[in-house]
């Protein structure tokens, strides 16, 4: 059963951006000219107390590394962290469990401090909702048991009542998703599936270039205020009076769009 | 700007290579060897037998007997590049900044600044190994980094398969707790001279002083200190784009073992890129060689030249002194390379005491005298002494 951390102290909601060491926030005006990958981190807290870290789909987290970077962070900062790629998307059948492990270890020194919000377990597009997946994923949770965790789906077949039940039954959360009208695409459902968490992603709604290959197409949107206002007066509140904890990210990178539109929902929030 | 540094790294390339061209050796232990030769030396070994015992430049009849059940191979080395220039060719999209290795599966490729286009660096990288996996059924490690130095160390770490992100800001914690033979640059004779001093690790050798390390390895003192910190600010070179160099090689017709012979040999070459040098108005700061036995060992070794100079009879003083570092085995040589690069404008600073000046310039005016001869009369009209035995 996965569990929330023990800290008491986290505010009910937080906004943030899925990772936050972009050169191109430099040119969008975000970071102050000049700022090097290294200050990115410290600039970004004067603004956001939580951020979803993205290398960790790259590699395997190394408990050196994110002991270091927890410390550059003030109190009051916390984290979440995808899970490996060799886990959800290039998974060796038998090396698997091994690499869960590893996972756990690597993460352990933002788990042990209280700053680890979020175990993000993002799902590729491929990964549709039959037997072998349906025991595989079952069996992930199992080994991931203990961590807070959220399933993010990107396929459609996996948007059934049996799916959520089986979350709410292991708390995990589900992650509520804004995306593209397309057609086999897990759809935006503002489910809370854990009374510990709920998480929520704005990819952007750039159906041209959801499916070009191209990162810098797929998350190239900019939210308006009226988009954005749905969420603030709507479904955010309603997910909250639900769960514990909410953290909302914005993976649309794409020309400092992500921070540009984190704060703006930060002030909408602010001002109901 | 932040620097951001693919290196690209496959594994025992000339095995991995061997592996996509016959299926049949995948998983078995292969061993790269010129099988025939007297005296034949492993060219690259696969995992399994580096696992048995065996290591490159081990003599074959040794490898065999510590890996029994190996299949030996002899070296393709036109294969080798063949794949090098795919993997090239893969990596072009990303970066014109590519360096490539000597056909050793090694690029280093710079997408700094490219992350409006081609999105994140981290993305890009894990992209290209993918693009390599998928073009070439090779599996590289990859690596990222603010530079070379750190992001070489990192695909060490992870040897045979794997990745590793470093951080920008991360280096010197990164290398911190890693034994000092995994940082590039620092040669056997820095680690030895370190460890009497019961330095192994980075860690220990960031406690000390330039004046401090320099006490230990002289003047290697204050390259080791920037590489132990992570520091290398040496570009990605454009491809196609070599560094400057003057490359000359002998063919040693009659394979030879003798020390007069061989500094003859050694002599012509330096006199060839002196001139070339000369020509260019130009003066080398590092000579290097490297020996080829006959049994396909290559030696090469390098010293740097302070100051730097186009003049022969300086550059053969140098040249000899590497052939001493060079040439440690009794096996006769087949071929002789003589390489001078960090090429730089001739100094003007001139030596401050007078019997020096007036050695070197007595010098200078020799060998001005025998180009102005040999551009007049043809190359062989003046001939130094020791090159006539040869």
């Amino acid at each position: 059963m996965a569990t929330k951390t023990s800290n008491t102290n986290i505010p009910p909601i937080l906004i943030g951006t899925s990772g936050y060491a972009y050169s191109e926030w430099v040119d969008a005006g975000f970071y102050p000219p000049g700022t090097g990958s290294a200050r990115m981190l410290e600039h970004y807290t004067r603004f956001f107390s939580v951020t979803e870290i993205n290398y960790t789909w790259y590699q395997m987290p190394k408990a050196p590394a994110m002991d270091r970077m927890r410390r550059k962070v003030p109190e009051g900062f916390y984290f979440a962290a995808k899970l490996t790629r060799t886990l959800t998307h290039e998974v060796d059948p038998d090396g698997w469990p091994a690499q869960a492990a590893r996972y756990r270890e690597g993460i352990a020194p933002l788990m042990q401090s209280g700053q680890l919000l979020a175990v993000l377990v993002q799902l590729p597009p491929f990964f549709r909702r039959n037997p072998q997946n349906r025991r595989y994923l079952a069996k992930l949770l199992d080994a991931l048991a203990g961590l807070p965790l959220a399933v993010e789906f990107r396929h459609v077949s996996w948007a059934t009542e049996r799916v959520f039940t089986g979350l709410k039954e292991r708390r995990v959360a589900l992650v509520c998703v804004d995306v593209p009208d397309l057609p086999d695409l897990f759809p935006p459902l503002c489910r809370v599936t854990s009374p510990d968490l709920f998480y929520v992603r704005f990819h952007g709604r750039n159906a041209g270039g959801w499916r070009s290959g191209k990162m810098q197409k797929q998350f190239d949107y900019d939210y308006s205020e009226a988009e954005l206002a749905g969420w603030s007066r709507q479904h955010i509140p309603e997910m909250a009076q639900k769960a514990t904890t909410g953290i909302i990210f914005f993976n649309n990178h794409v020309r400092g769009q992500a921070p540009r539109n984190a704060q703006m929902l930060m002030a909408q929030m602010a001002g109901w | 700007m932040d620097r951001s540094i693919i290196h690209i790294n496959v594994a025992d390339f000339a095995v991995a290579v061997e592996r996509v061209l016959d299926r049949r050796l995948a998983g078995r232990p292969v061993i790269i060897a010129p099988e025939g030769a007297a005296r034949a030396v492993v060219y690259d070994m696969s995992e399994e037998a580096y696992q048995a015992g065996v290591r490159k430049h081990m003599p074959l009849g040794w490898a065999l007997r510590r890996c029994r059940g190996a299949q030996v191979l002899s070296p393709r080395p036109e294969r080798y590049r063949q794949a090098m220039a795919r993997m090239l060719k893969t990596a072009l999209p990303y970066s014109p900044l590519i360096e490539p290795g000597d056909d050793d599966g090694h690029l280093f490729v710079d997408i700094s600044g490219s992350s409006r286009l081609l999105g994140p660096p981290v993305d890009v990288a894990w992209r290209l190994g993918r693009h390599i996996q998928a073009d070439m059924e090779l599996v590289p490690i990859w690596s990222l980094a603010a530079n070379k130095l750190v992001a070489k160390t990192a695909s060490r770490l992870v040897k045979p398969d794997g990745e590793y992100i470093v951080e920008p800001g991360d280096e010197a914690a990164f290398l911190a707790p890693l034994p000092l033979f995994l940082i590039p640059g620092i040669e056997s004779g820095d680690l030895a001279r370190l460890n009497d001093f019961n330095i192994t690790r980075v860690s220990e050798a960031c406690r000390l002083t330039i004046d401090q390390l320099q006490t230990i390895v002289d003047q290697r003192g204050a390259v080791i200190h920037d590489r132990i910190r992570g520091i290398d600010p040496s570009p990605v070179r454009q491809i196609g784009q070599p560094l400057p160099k003057i490359v000359h090689s002998i063919e040693l017709g009659n394979d030879i073992h003798h020390r007069v012979q061989a500094e003859h040999s050694l002599y012509r070459l330096v006199e060839q890129a002196g001139r070339d040098l000369r020509r260019q108005i130009l003066a080398a700061r590092r000579v290097g060689l490297i020996l080829e036995y006959t049994d396909g060992v290559r030696r090469a070794r390098q010293t740097a030249i302070r100051p730097a100079t186009a003049n022969d009879f300086s550059l053969f003083n140098h040249a000899r002194q590497v052939l001493d570092l060079a040439w440690t085995r009794r096996v006769r040589m087949r071929r002789m390379t003589v390489i001078c690069d960090r090429l730089v404008f001739p100094p003007a600073q001139r030596p401050l005491f007078e019997s020096e000046r007036r050695h070197m310039e007595k010098q200078d005016r020799l060998v001005a005298a025998m180009d102005r001869i040999r551009r007049r009369f043809g190359s062989q009209a003046v001939t130094v002494g020791r090159t006539l035995v040869a």
